[in-house]
């Protein structure tokens, strides 16, 4: 170049200039005290395979200029993370996150970071500043942490998120009122790991939005013909039972592993059963549902979204 | 070090230094649901760029909810609705790393 600034980094990389913004620190989200917790297991129902994953949704809001991009630094690293949904009403920036399991306890921190030009003004004296050839625009602002990575790349989570081997579907010639699911929908199992030797499970936090999306459904029809004497007056029973799970993409950190997975979003359970009238019989029956499944049974947004991995014991 | 460049910050601490790596923003937007959007970046010739893409108010259990496709080509980043599919509103954070 012949003006303004570069920096290149040890290996020769440019990590500053005058012409590309770098991210910048302006703060951690604040945690509304209302928390979401549901579906560690399906709602209704209380038998085999009754266990879920569980999920707990945390909303946090920051005031910024420009978009913010948050990373989540997980406080309880066994659980799986994912930024469910990312909404501004004026500048005040909105998150909802998803973490695996019931419990409301250890919340992630979410370090938000801004454009150079979008951080807030400050009064401190000293530091550097590069700005663009404009002469206004900043590129780097040394009073606000810049942001340093330790790895990132793209991530994408296998397309099937149940635990058992094959995607749910529906069969029939079960008994009648047989309701006993044969499935597992967790999708503790069900993850791509990434390896990166410097993530650890005590600093490292990551950006990675949540991007994929499932619905998968077990159904199983049952039926039964019964007669009276002699074959007469026959009554026909069916019965159908389901279990369905939306899943929203979420990540773990491991040791050394950035995992992109699965964890179950909403559940619910129906089953019905009929019998027809017959003869000297009347007809009847009963359903329970404890809920719609959202769309029909397929896989989505499953494509690669760019990760960030960082330190975030430079950001306290 | 004996050389390069180390930015302290106004409690003395090391803030960023050349012996980090990082990540700058070439651009940040909002794609409306259904739209289109293809953007040049020659200012990020020869370096590496990845897109990052966040739903926007997603109605996470009444609807699909479609993430518009994102292709990279050379400095070029075209955000497009999935085939045959609507898309919604999506924010793209533009991001580019020298190789």
């Amino acid at each position: 170049m012949s003006y303004g600034f570069e920096a290149k980094n040890d290996s020769g990389k440019v990590i500053i200039n005058d012409s590309i913004e770098n991210l910048h620190f302006i703060g951690k989200a604040t945690r509304s005290a209302t928390t979401d917790s549901d579906y560690g297991d399906f709602p209704g129902y209380s038998s085999s395979n009754d266990t879920l994953d569980g999920r707990v949704i945390h909303t946090y809001t920051i005031s910024c200029s420009g978009t913010p991009v948050a990373f989540i630094k997980p406080v309880d690293y066994a659980r799986w993370h994912g930024i469910v949904k990312q909404s501004v009403s004026g500048s005040t920036w909105t998150f909802e996150v998803m973490i695996s399991g019931t419990s409301t306890s250890n919340p992630p921190v979410i370090y938000c970071f801004v454009n150079a030009d979008d951080i807030p003004s400050s009064s401190e004296t000293h530091g550097m500043i590069v700005y663009k050839s404009d002469g206004t625009t900043k590129t780097f602002d040394s009073r606000r942490q810049p942001l340093a990575i330790t790895g990132g790349g793209t991530a994408i989570a296998p397309s099937d998120p149940t635990n058992t081997s094959g995607t749910p579907g529906t069969t029939s010639g079960h008994a009648w009122n047989y309701s006993v699911n044969d499935h597992d929908f967790r999708s503790s199992g069900q993850y791509t790991a990434y390896s990166n030797t410097v993530i650890n499970t005590t600093n490292t936090m990551f950006a990675c939005p949540s991007l994929a999306q499932a619905c998968y459904k077990r159904q199983m029809h049952g039926y039964k013909r019964s007669c009276g004497f002699l074959g007469c007056c026959c009554q026909d029973h069916y019965s159908t039972a389901a279990w369905w799970v939306m899943y929203r993409s979420a990540f773990r950190i491991r040791s050394g592993n950035f995992d992109a997975g699965w964890t179950g979003y909403a559940a619910g359970y129906s089953f019905s059963s009929v019998f027809e009238s017959g003869g000297w019989f009347g007809g009847g029956g009963g359903s329970y549902s404890s809920g719609t499944m959202p769309y029909t049974a397929k896989t989505i947004n499953l494509q690669s979204n760019a990760y960030i991995i960082a330190d975030s014991s430079r950001y306290d | 070090m004996s050389y390069g460049l180390s930015v302290f910050k106004a409690d003395g601490t090391l803030g960023f230094s050349t012996a980090d790596v990082t990540w700058q923003t070439l651009d940040q937007f909002t794609v409306a649901a259904n739209a289109s959007v293809s953007n040049s970046y020659s200012v990020a010739t020869g370096m590496t760029i990845i897109a990052m893409r966040q739903l926007v108010n997603v109605p996470p259990t009444s609807q699909e909810d479609y993430a518009p496709d994102v292709t990279i080509s050379g400095t070029t980043v075209s955000v497009a609705p999935q085939t045959g599919l609507a898309s919604s509103q999506c924010i793209i954070v533009v991001l580019a790393q020298d190789t």
